[in-house]
């Protein structure tokens, strides 16, 4: 079997995703840590494997594969292992609706909050000199555009608001679908559920007065079981920032408003 | 099944194309996508349909349960129904077409949408503005039937246009078709791509294989099925919301 390469930074959103996946399906990789906040990501060797400059990537053999969802149904159809997509035909589209609405609603929503608050602030103090070819190096427009808005604090207050309410509207219709059936998606633990839980892990330490065990019993309990998955516990042990260390909120028996410590 | 479309362009013609194909049978029901009907249906508050991403796209309703995204319910038809598969068989060809077909609906899609509402401005009345369930749905209707299109975004939808041309001529370098064998692919990326070539048509010059797979696609007998479904004259004129131009990187 050709052997397989990650290159990832911390187990949250776009990176967790394949690297909660592989260790779902038990799949042995190579981790490639990236530094986000170091922007390895736009050095030249990177871009020689992804010229797009995006997290993560994956070499599996000769093969290079970017696109975090779409690298995640292609770990779940190649290796043996658990299945992650679920039989039925309806099942499966909602595994993908969910995870579209995540990647491209909800996520940049959560990730503008995120990247005022943590990327933004870890960077920010570097010299300014350094700081400004670094973000000509992006190849991508609009993460040039991302960055400096992180960077220099541009983030206007209409789109911190329109970003707020999302959050708030995303965590009330999870919530909703949660108190349906036991995943997110179908009655068994998928790729959706995988997505969710590297958006929303930390949802009660971030936004603890709209997600808690009185408000979203079905959310917590939800990103309980997800946590207490070995996979999960291993793979964010890999993890190095204080960010991802957030997690650990889950294992408190019960949090009410207020009650995060 | 009951499929509830527009006219042929855009995801209706997607999800039409691949209904054909696929030989399954679903009960054809005509909205008016350009005038915001799609908000009266009795599913309309649903989440997956009020917040689907794909904006004023076709709704297919199986045993109750409504479906939108226009990628996603021809992966579900391929599964269910008949005929050559509309999908790579091997887990890497699947990646590839799922990740095209991502690009399609994040990036070239919005900026179509953009652009054929900016050229065939949908029309919906203030009464019906008011029953879009998602606020950043309406806020774009409010934006379109008002005329407010900006230079900006305009300039970069053209660039997305032009630069997915350049990515299917590029591909289709000793290949009929995007994927290999004809695919969902070429449906989706035929659907939005179509109605571009009289709006950006500097997109289109110098590319003869994007010109000569337009014309197979088009003759391909399921999607010339769905566009004989055609009201107007001419369905590629026909435009209404669609998904947002990326907000945030």
């Amino acid at each position: 079997m050709h052997s397989v390469t990650l290159y990832h930074w911390e187990p949250n959103a776009n990176s967790g995703k394949p690297m909660l996946a592989l260790m779902e399906k038990g799949v042995a990789f190579e981790s490639r840590y990236l530094d986000l906040l170091n922007f390895d990501q736009h050095q030249p060797d990177y871009l020689a494997i992804n010229p797009q400059g995006t997290i993560p990537a994956m070499l599996h053999g000769e093969r290079v594969l970017t696109e975090s969802t779409a690298i995640m149904e292609y770990v779940d159809e190649e290796f043996p292992g658990p299945r992650l997509m679920p039989e039925d035909p309806r099942d499966r589209w909602r595994v993908r609706w969910w995870m579209k609405l995540m990647d491209q609603w909800l996520g940049p929503s959560f990730s503008m909050i995120g990247w005022k608050v943590f990327v933004g602030p870890a960077v920010r103090s570097r010299d300014p000199g350094e700081l400004k070819a670094a973000i000509e190096r992006i190849p991508l427009p609009e993460r040039r555009v991302a960055w400096r808005k992180a960077i220099y604090g541009q983030f206007s207050q209409e789109e911190l608001k329109e970003s707020r309410r999302r959050v708030a509207l995303g965590i009330r219709i999870l919530e909703q679908e949660l108190a349906k059936r036991p995943w997110l998606a179908s009655d068994q633990y998928s790729l959706a559920d995988i997505n969710g839980f590297n958006l929303a892990y930390a949802l009660p330490l971030s936004q603890p007065a709209l997600s808690n065990d009185e408000l979203t019993p079905n959310t917590l309990r939800w990103l309980r079981a997800i946590y207490a998955r070995p996979a999960t516990k291993a793979c964010w042990a890999m993890g190095r920032t204080s960010m991802v260390k957030r997690v650990t909120i889950l294992e408190q028996p019960h949090i009410g408003p207020g009650q995060v410590t | 099944m009951t499929l509830y479309h527009g006219e042929p362009n855009g995801p209706s013609l997607a999800v039409l194309a691949t209904l054909f194909a696929k030989e399954v049978r679903a009960e054809l029901v005509r909205i008016d996508l350009e005038s915001g009907q799609r908000h009266t249906l009795p599913c309309a508050q649903e989440p997956q349909v009020a917040m689907s991403v794909e904006g004023e796209g076709p709704v297919l309703v199986v045993e109750g349960e409504a479906m939108t995204d226009s990628v996603f319910i021809a992966c579900y038809l391929d599964d269910v129904g008949q005929g050559a598969a509309l999908r790579p068989a091997d887990p890497y060809g699947r990646w590839e077409m799922m990740r095209w077909c991502r690009q399609v609906t994040e990036r070239t899609a919005p900026a179509a949408a953009y652009l054929g509402c900016r050229a065939h401005p949908p029309k919906a009345d203030a009464a019906l503005l008011e029953r879009i369930g998602s606020v950043d749905v309406r806020a774009r209707w409010e934006q379109i039937t008002a005329g407010q299109f900006s230079a900006d975004r305009l300039a970069d939808s053209q660039t997305k246009i032009l630069q997915a041309v350049e990515k299917i001529e590029a591909r289709l370098d000793a290949r009929q078709w995007l994927m290999g064998a004809f695919s969902i692919a070429d449906i989706e990326s035929f659907a939005w791509l179509a109605g571009m070539v009289p709006l950006v048509p500097a997109a289109f010059a110098g590319k003869p294989r994007t010109r000569e797979w337009l014309e197979r696609v088009r003759v391909q007998p399921a999607v010339a099925q769905a566009l004989s479904l055609a009201r107007s004259a001419d369905p590629a004129a026909s435009w209404s919301v669609g998904p947002e131009i990326n907000r945030w990187g």
